[in-house]
């Protein structure tokens, strides 16, 4: 396997219309494009709806570009030229390499998008092995006595994270072993109500003048976690995290499923019936005169 | 510090390094509108958003070949036919500077083309910049956006900053009913917890905020925003009824006068169903289906919502005939509108409902907090903020709230507030910010040290590294 890389250099990042994207397979960008199967061949191949969902998917990716459009056509809208004036707001005459450059730049997001890919590919390749491992903070269950301590998450120094990582990585597993019976959790847990946030001391008084005694409150399993606020200076560690690029911000699929839902592609009802040649939904019979009548074989 | 190597000044006026111009401009500049003004003095002051100025961000172009830069759009209301639109900002960020510039320079620097003296900027080198850009820009973008600052216009102090953060600083303990804690006198401090939703024209970011800074591990974005709305109801309506694909600019009044967010769709839908009217004799559609009678251009008429009435063109007719009303009654064009009203913001909820993968937007926020430590998940649900345009679309606060509290854990409290100008709440909590003189000092540069340390410096000093 032979591979190319870019090395970088001072002028590689100005060079216009062109620039090396690492192959990323799948491209909703250029699938939508090109779509992945002939038409043609999609036509011809009797058995050929094996593969509907890459042509629904593209069917997908193309309306969603159509929704991110600015201008039905594509239209170039040029800046107006002005006269200009001898005595202007003097700014004419400021204009440096930088921002001339700037200006002439005519890159789309899309481009810089995929610059900033290119160059986040080639600086992960450099440093894969000696990546600073990710500061990690469990969103299970909290500790707050381990939380306390655990100010060498902190800093820069790795050996005392993955130290402490380990520990309460035993603890847990302890934990779970033996939650049935007398956890051991119960003995970092004295510390817990030594040091509740200013919240949990107003709230349990209240709580307990209304709450009925009974021989179960003290039981652990009972035991309600309210998760104490993070220290300060988890806080601070938070806050200078740098950004994540433009890919990883992106939200994903949800968390929570919900039963897909299909509308009638006439009318906007709920899509109870399917077409048979082009698997387009529909409400019911009336609508799919319709779409029988003047849409069906439409290119999906 | 830049104040040890002596510099020969650029303008006389600049006495210290360190010192930010006292005057403040802030420019929100959003993907469809900027917001931009002077700050006040003071935040006490009666009105705050008074200097407050919404202009379209845009250079538009009309059948005629005419264009329109910026706020000219808001005073043309004729020939909004096939209006087309060249924007600076794609999907949020600044990319196109040579439009920006025009824009720029025809609202705020141009003084044959500002609107009023109180929007100019006579002297960028006395004036101290604040600009906001979406989160999780792209590093070339920003280092773009700080060179055409300062060495473009030479802005005598300039900050950039995440633009949903902001709000942080605005006075929202009263609107989520808290008491107020802080005495009037004192400087203005933001807001301690604060997870800002902001659902603007490009996208829909979800970002957590402590202290005034954003937690930039839990930021999240929905790439689904204002303009997708106005695409897809213009798909909707053309597929149905009228071509409308040209008719970007109708089409984003249209649904700004009609579409809503539906807190039981599948009772809406039912009510808005053809199979339904016929059989009932009360139509059942009365409410929600309604017909929006489009802009008249030849008559000056603008375009306006009322009450569907399925024998309207049937008493025009006769109307006419009988002479009672002129002609030109059935000239209008009316759009009617069923399900769209509804189905198409449904989509920032339920993204699968065009096919996409991502999650709605009451999931991203669980999405943001789960890297969060698990501590912090009560304070920000109980602080929901939600900024941007798409906030004043009737029954979104609502929904959100309702879709958040079933899937939020039940020990949390789940407050979501919206503030009483959503579009424009970033400028105020960014004007309110510059009224702490030692906050600005803190996190903004001045030219001097632009000059001195450079762009990159620049853009390491405003992503806190330094």
């Amino acid at each position: 396997m032979y591979h190319i890389e870019l090395l970088p250099n001072s002028t590689s990042h100005i060079t216009p219309g062109w620039t090396y994207v690492p192959d990323r397979g799948f491209d909703p960008a250029k699938a939508a494009i090109t779509p992945a199967i002939g038409r043609k061949r999609g036509i011809r191949d009797p058995g050929g709806r094996g593969d509907l969902s890459s042509r629904e998917n593209n069917a997908i990716i193309r309306h969603l570009a159509e929704l991110d459009r600015e201008n039905h056509r594509d239209v170039q809208i040029a800046v107006p030229v002005k006269q200009k004036e001898p005595a202007g707001r003097g700014t004419r005459g400021k204009t440096t390499t930088n921002t001339r450059r700037i200006l002439q730049s005519q890159k789309t997001f899309r481009n810089h998008l995929d610059d900033e890919e290119a160059h986040l590919s080639q600086t992960t390749q450099t440093t894969a092995s000696n990546a600073p491992p990710r500061l990690s903070i469990s969103s299970k269950v909290t500790k707050p006595s381990a939380r306390r301590s655990s100010t060498p998450l902190t800093t820069p120094k790795t050996e005392p994270a993955t130290k402490q990582r380990k520990q309460s990585a035993a603890a847990q597993q302890q934990r779970q072993q033996h939650q049935p019976s007398e956890p051991p959790a119960e003995t970092s847990k004295p510390d817990t109500p030594a040091e509740p946030t200013a919240e949990t001391e107003t709230e349990l008084p209240a709580k307990k003048q209304r709450l009925i005694a009974s021989e179960y409150d003290n039981d652990p399993l009972l035991r309600s976690r309210i998760p104490s606020a993070p220290s300060e200076r988890i806080m601070q560690a938070l806050l200078s995290e740098p950004p994540l690029s433009y890919n990883a911000a992106r939200a994903g699929p949800p968390v929570t499923k919900k039963a897909p839902r299909f509308f009638c592609c006439i009318c906007g009802y709920w899509g109870k019936i399917r077409c048979r040649n082009c698997h387009v939904r529909m409400c019911g019979l009336g609508c799919y005169k319709v779409h029988e009548d003047s849409r069906c074989g439409a290119f999906l | 510090m830049g104040t040890t190597k002596p510099r020969p000044p650029a303008k006389s006026s600049i006495t210290e390094a360190r010192s930010l111009p006292e005057k403040t401009f802030i420019i929100d500049n959003g993907a469809y509108t900027m917001k931009a003004g002077y700050a006040p003095e003071s935040p006490l002051s009666d009105d705050p958003l008074s200097t407050c100025n919404t202009i379209p961000n845009t250079i538009a172009k009309t059948r005629g070949n005419r264009i329109y830069i910026g706020s000219q759009l808001n005073a043309q209301p004729t020939d909004l036919n096939e209006m087309m639109f060249r924007r600076p900002v794609e999907k949020g960020y600044i990319v196109n500077w040579e439009a920006q510039k025009e824009i720029w320079e025809h609202s705020f620097l141009d003084e044959k083309t500002v609107r009023s003296k109180e929007f100019r900027i006579a002297s960028p080198e006395e004036t101290t910049l604040v600009l906001t850009e979406a989160p999780n820009a792209l590093p070339v973008l920003q280092k773009n956006a700080d060179e055409m600052v300062m060495e473009e216009w030479g802005f005598g102090g300039y900050l950039r900053c995440v633009g949903p953060s902001l709000n942080a600083w605005n006075e929202v303990q009263s609107l989520f009913g808290d008491p107020i804690s802080q005495n009037l006198d004192a400087v203005v401090s933001p807001a301690e917890c604060l997870l800002v939703v902001d659902s603007g024209y490009s996208h829909t970011t979800v970002t957590p905020v402590y202290k005034g800074q954003p937690l930039q591990r839990a930021i999240r974005r929905l790439d689904l925003g204002g303009k997708h709305l106005t695409n897809f109801l213009k798909e909707m309506v053309s597929m149905r009824q009228y071509n409308m694909v040209d008719e970007t600019y109708i089409m984003n009044e249209v649904k700004e006068a009609v579409c809503f967010v539906s807190d039981d769709i599948s009772k809406d839908m039912e009510r808005t169903w053809k199979g339904n009217r016929k059989r009932d004799q009360s139509d059942p559609g009365e409410g929600v289906v309604v017909d929006y009678v489009l802009p008249d251009p030849n008559a000056g008429k603008r375009g306006f919502m009322r009450p569907h009435d399925p024998l309207l063109g049937v008493k025009k007719r006769k109307s006419v005939l009988s002479g009672e009303t002129g002609a030109e009654a059935l000239s209008e064009d009316v759009l009617v509108l069923g399900n769209e009203r509804f189905t198409v913001p449904e989509i920032l909820f339920t993204p699968h409902d065009i096919g996409m993968k991502q999650a709605g937007i009451s999931d991203i926020i669980l999405q943001s907090l789960s890297v969060l430590p698990p501590g912090l998940h009560p304070v920000f649900l109980a602080n929901v903020l939600v900024v941007g345009g798409n906030a004043l679309i009737p029954g979104f606060m609502k929904r959100l709230q309702t879709e958040l509290r079933e899937i939020a854990t039940s020990e949390c409290t789940v407050r979501v507030r919206c503030p009483e100008h959503p579009i424009r709440s970033t400028w105020l909590g960014a004007s309110r910010l510059a009224t702490n003189r030692d906050e600005l000092k803190k996190v903004g540069i001045t030219r001097q040290e632009y000059q001195e340390y450079g762009s990159s410096w620049a853009g390491r000093k405003f992503a806190g590294a330094l």
